[in-house]
């Protein structure tokens, strides 16, 4: 008789001869589980062709060459100068430590939604709906995932590792292998923290107020407002070769408490959560690996439970028709929005606004990272116009063109766009170091708005790239020109909008007004955003009349 | 109202709760079920029944109230053994075979089996002939009779079926009115979510829910079900 059981055996069978079957009482659940999880592993390895394993070794090993060779050229081999090692003395592990800080606080964040596991929702189904031990039952996903982001922690921490080495001296080996082990510990930290998050249950609120005051502490640290911070030991660990610090094993046994103590509690963590990740973290990386952005957005809005609030902050009276129909369907979503959003949009505002300091102060690579803050920004502020594209059966039913509605929506992004640029200006242009001039901040802050909305108009519109229409026939260079155009544009945009502050600060440096060299950046943006406010409203036209050129084309017709 | 059970309860809930955030998704709900009912729970879309069976499973967690399975805490460990949940929507690996999905949770709760009763298993519920096919495959009714046999191959005292109709075709439909009668003789307590009014016509109790409350707890016809429900 063959036994349905790739372990080993349990003595006397229990019975099947009524619909109601008998649980053997010294079954050995946890052994079994571990049996038929080798025997899917090992079903899984067979089906593997090894060609499949060469092409994906392929692809890692290029991608990585291409990061390592754009992350060495942003960061340069040239050595620091004596005083430039002292600053890095004195502040690098107080800023050092706020990337440990945000891996924690990032890890709380998803330990609080029931992360960083993402299991079958056939394994949350039957496995943890059985009554096998659930510690015993998530251990070993949890080790198996924590080894991967393990083994990315160490190699992306001897890159950094040596990269440090050509600016800041030493012996290179020091500075890869402590390079290793930071990397090492930064993903135990973040790893831990997330599995001690979920394991306590603890609340997203708390969660956030944790990770929050935690980076406000390793800021304040690295800007020398207070003397130590919590996270500052990461810092001391990562600049080990340059002065070695015992305190910083501080940071490696921290790592392995939040890890061994996550570990222990794998078994408390929530089922509801489980189940709900088990969904959505799959469509998730299958949105990611397609760069389908705005499907990555709703995904996660789905995974942060962000639902629109019941109550809207500001209750609108329906008359009729109204005069504004589009306008006024988006300001009522507009005021549903959860509070997580509405503070999601005043952070990327602060950070914006800090950025915005920081190009003021000569920090000019910021320029990218004020941009991308309102791009990102942007994303939610075009939510009416994107909900129309997710839903265009009721569009398309409309007797208006769907390119007329589409630029309806925009004027409400605008609105809430320009109170994100105000926000980012206001802190910009709040006393202290590295300040903006009022004027300044004042001739910026419309194109700042534009260029973040401008960029997520594209990104929404655009949708996911597809090799399909008239590109079909283009060979494969051009498609991944066009990939990667299609990728970087609309963050280019909104990028844009940050060039009038940073051509006011030069105008400055050559003596002249701000607001003068500020000017024709100010006109750029606004041009090219009536650009696309231009591609909005006729872009179905060009895509049919391209679509009808490359049939020609190809003899289709 | 039913009148009180003598028989001790193996599902009572008291108070059971669930909100999300200022959405409440079944309002304070108390009820007991003694073994060997069969009881038929029905409402609109949206009147909470979906939600009370998870809740019982463990699959959702309370925001305020209690449920015990057999007196311990819905999704506790004791709870979860005496515990088979049918969902609306069948959840099966890609990579088993329906033969190897029934081995696989019958040793998940203990139970050894040899491949007759699988064989028996299979044939209960239409499955027979693709016992080694991978489910992953199988049309959505195909699907339902998987699910309804991984719902069957493991011990239970307590059998929630969520829209066990859904998807099946007659025979597959008569089928598992059998296999409902059978389990119900045998001992266990079963409640079905149903949107089908002619399913109470063969249940001991029909609880009828609007709103995440309770609006009838006793004997009932499809007619009263159409009334009280809306159908």
């Amino acid at each position: 008789m063959r036994r349905w059981r790739p372990g080993h055996g349990h003595g006397d069978r229990a019975s099947l001869t009524t619909l109601l079957p008998v649980a053997h009482p010294d079954a050995d659940l946890e052994g079994d589980l571990a049996a038929w999880r080798r025997f899917r592993r090992q079903q899984r390895t067979a089906e593997v062709h090894w060609i499949d394993v060469l092409y994906q070794a392929y692809l890692t090993a290029i991608l990585g060459i291409v990061a390592v060779a754009v992350l060495s050229s942003v960061v340069g081999d040239d050595g620091l100068s004596a005083g430039q090692l002292t600053e890095v003395r004195a502040h690098g592990a107080g800023w050092l430590g706020a990337i440990a800080a945000f891996a924690v606080a990032f890890g709380l964040r998803s330990g609080s939604r029931g992360g960083p596991l993402a299991m079958e929702r056939a394994e949350v189904r039957h496995v943890l709906l059985a009554p096998v031990d659930r510690t015993t039952a998530l251990r070993a996903p949890a080790v198996r995932q924590a080894r991967f982001l393990a083994f990315v922690g160490i190699v992306a921490g001897s890159i950094a590792g040596n990269l440090a080495s050509n600016r800041l001296g030493g012996s290179t080996t020091a500075w890869v292998a402590t390079g290793a082990l930071a990397g090492l510990t930064l993903v135990g930290l973040c790893v831990g923290a997330a599995l001690l998050a979920a394991g306590t249950r603890l609340p997203r609120g708390a969660a956030s107020l944790l990770g929050l005051l935690l980076l406000a502490g390793a800021v304040a640290d690295g800007v020398d407002a207070i003397g130590t911070s919590p996270t500052a030991p990461f810092g001391d660990l990562a600049l080990w070769p340059l002065r070695f610090q015992a305190v910083g094993l501080l940071a490696v046994v921290a790592a392995v408490l939040l890890m061994a103590g996550g570990l222990a509690r794998l078994g408390r963590m929530s089922l509801e959560a489980a189940e709900r990740r088990s969904t959505l973290v799959g469509q998730l990386r299958f949105a990611a690996t397609l760069q389908d952005l705005r499907t990555v957005i709703v995904l996660r809005r789905q995974l942060a439970m962000e639902l629109p609030r019941l109550r809207p902050w500001v209750r609108l009276r329906v008359r009729g028709t109204g005069r504004w129909p589009v306008f006024m369907r988006g300001l009522r979503g507009l005021l549903r929005w959860p509070a997580a959003r509405v503070a999601r949009l005043v952070l990327l505002a602060v950070v914006a606004g800090f950025c915005l300091r920081g190009i003021w102060s000569g920090t000019r690579p910021l320029l990218v990272l004020a941009g991308l803050a309102m791009f990102v920004a942007g994303l939610d502020t075009v939510e009416p116009l994107a909900q129309e594209v997710d839903h265009p059966s009721r569009r398309d039913a409309s007797p208006v063109e769907a390119a007329s509605i589409h630029l309806r929506h925009v004027p409400v992004g605008a609105l809430a766009q320009l109170l994100v640029a105000a926000l980012a200006m206001a802190v910009a242009a709040a006393p202290g170091d590295g300040r903006l001039p009022t004027a300044v901040a004042a001739v910026g802050l419309v194109p700042l708005a534009l260029g973040g909305l401008g960029g997520a108009l594209v990104s929404v519109l655009s949708g996911p790239p597809t090799a399909g229409g008239g590109w079909s026939l283009t060979p494969p260079e051009a498609q991944g020109i066009r990939l990667a155009f299609r990728t970087a544009w609309p963050p280019a945009i909104a990028v844009l909008g940050v060039l009038p502050v940073l051509f006011a600060r030069n105008a400055i440096e050559q003596g002249r007004a701000g607001t003068e060299g500020a000017a024709p950046f100010v006109t750029l943006a606004i041009f090219t955003f009536t650009l696309v406010c231009g591609w909005v409203r006729v872009r179905d036209d060009i895509a049919s009349w391209f679509a009808q050129q490359m049939e020609q084309a190809s003899g289709k017709t | 109202m039913a009148r009180p059970d003598p028989r001790p309860p193996v599902l009572e809930a008291a108070s059971a709760t669930k909100a999300y955030a200022d959405l409440v998704a079944l309002e304070p709900l108390s009820l007991a079920v003694p073994a060997g009912q069969l009881v038929a729970l029905v409402g609109h879309n949206g009147s909470g029944k979906s939600t009370f069976l998870r809740l019982a499973a463990g699959l959702l967690e309370l925001t305020d109230g209690s449920i015990t399975i057999v007196g311990e805490p819905a999704g506790s460990s004791g709870a979860r053994a005496a515990t088979s949940f049918l969902p609306d929507e069948p959840v099966l690996y890609d990579d088993l075979s329906v033969r190897e999905h029934l081995a696989y949770v019958a040793a998940l709760h203990g139970v050894v089996v040899e491949e007759a009763d699988l064989d028996d298993l299979l044939e209960r519920v239409g499955l027979s002939h693709r016992a080694d096919d991978l489910p992953a495959r199988f049309s959505r009714g195909l699907r339902q009779k998987a699910s309804i046999a991984l719902g069957l191959v493991r011990p239970f005292e307590v059998l929630l079926v969520d829209e066990p109709f859904v998807g099946l075709d007659a025979p597959g439909k008569t089928a598992l009115l059998g296999i409902l009668d059978e389990l119900h003789r045998d001992g266990a307590a079963i409640v079905v979510a149903t949107h089908d009014p002619t399913f109470v016509e063969r249940v001991d109790r029909c609880i009828a829910l609007r709103d995440g409350e309770v609006v009838h707890d006793g004997p009932a016809t499809p007619t009263d079900v159409l009334r009280l429900v809306g159908g």
